[in-house]
């Protein structure tokens, strides 16, 4: 008989082999999109709400908010969070951007922003200085219920996205 | 000092508590806030802002020297600096970054990058980062520029296109010098652009 929990330790094992073996789908290159590209985005229907998240890949708060923002969005898929996540990354700038993507397990669709900054940062929300890292909350209906400049940590994050998917139904 | 005086100091106080709190920017119309508090200038002397205003008008540039952004508008930051300083207005370019955060704001950093990009006005350190919150200020690169009356008349980006300076269709902070030197009016007094987050010290 095999004990079980050789039978973890060996179902474990594979799992690590088959992880070392294959490396992680690389993510998609970023979506070229304006302020209002994102906000369609962000009103597209079937989310409880939407986190909408600009960063770049030299941006050192950005990169160390990522890992949180994607276990919230992670966590709160099955409740309806839907993460949108746009770069700022200069032209060609792409392949830099689709590795950072890529190594932290990002297999979504996310998005560059073009045009001019003063026509994205007002488009996106007038109260928006254009600092980054910038994150805004949605409700279901595709209201602003939130937005801050500069990273916010795993808890905060989880417990603003949670109070927003809680305040509305799906749509 | 009369009891009212007295009483207005809490109010005060708390008012500008209460401001920095609440964030946003320094409005147009605004004077220079905290003009007195003393800086470290690259050239190892200490400048307040008082000392940088000049009758002719006074332009403060928030930036840093680890920022892409910052770096992109930087030599169109230090040409209009050089030229508008010859031509009378008082100009300085301020730190508030915390270097813990970004290393490559250190001071020694700031006072090479002074030298090479060959800066003829102060570049100085917002050791507590209380000038960039009393300007409201949230990002690099951003300029507030006052008038002749040391009012705020300008604030915002450099121009309206960082990555390409070819493309440029409006040089707001030009087009905001030249009206604060020759008295004519601001065309556009506030604008965006998307810059990196300061990094205030805590």
């Amino acid at each position: 008989m095999v004990h079980p929990p050789r039978i973890m330790s060996t179902i474990a094992a594979l799992v690590l082999a088959v992880s070392v073996v294959l490396p992680p789908a690389a993510a998609p290159v970023p979506a070229p999109a304006g302020a209002e590209a994102i906000l369609a985005e962000v009103r597209k229907p079937g989310a409880g709400a939407v986190l909408v998240n600009v960063w770049a890949t030299w941006c050192s708060p950005c990169r160390e908010e990522f890992p949180d923002l994607l276990h919230v969005a992670r966590e709160l898929a099955p409740k309806g969070l839907r993460l949108v996540l746009v770069s700022v990354d200069f032209a060609g700038a792409e392949a830099e951007t689709t590795r950072f993507l890529t190594s932290q397990g990002v297999d979504f669709r996310t998005f560059v922003r073009t045009g001019k900054d003063e026509a994205f940062v007002d488009g996106l929300e007038p109260q928006w200085s254009g600092a980054i890292p910038a994150t805004f909350l949605y409700d279901a209906n595709g209201k602003l219920v939130r937005f801050w400049e500069g990273k916010a940590s795993y808890p905060v994050i989880k417990k603003r996205a949670q109070k927003a998917l809680d305040t509305k139904e799906i749509r | 000092m009369t009891r009212k005086s007295l009483l207005a100091i809490p109010v005060l106080f708390g008012f500008a508590a209460f401001a920095a709190l609440a964030g946003g920017a320094l409005p147009i119309g605004a004077t220079i806030p905290m003009a007195d508090v003393k800086m470290k200038n690259v050239d190892g002397k200490e400048l307040d802002l008082a000392e940088v205003k000049k009758p002719a008008g006074t332009l403060v540039v928030f930036t840093c020297n680890h920022c892409p952004f910052a770096k992109m508008w930087e030599s169109r930051i230090v040409e209009l600096g050089n030229t508008y300083a010859a031509k009378g207005i008082g100009v300085v370019a301020i730190n508030a970054n915390d270097p813990k955060v970004a290393t490559d704001d250190s001071f020694d950093v700031m006072q090479q990058r002074a030298k090479e990009r060959g800066m003829r006005f102060p570049y100085a350190v917002d050791a507590t980062s209380n000038l960039a919150r009393a300007f409201g200020a949230t990002k690099t690169p951003e300029a507030f520029l006052f008038d002749k009356e040391g009012k705020l008349v300008y604030h915002g980006a450099i121009d309206d296109n960082g990555q390409e300076p070819s493309k440029v269709e409006n040089a707001y902070l030009k087009l905001a010098l030249e009206a604060v030197l020759n008295g004519g009016d601001v065309p556009v007094k506030e604008t965006k652009s998307i810059g990196c987050g300061i990094k205030f010290r805590s």
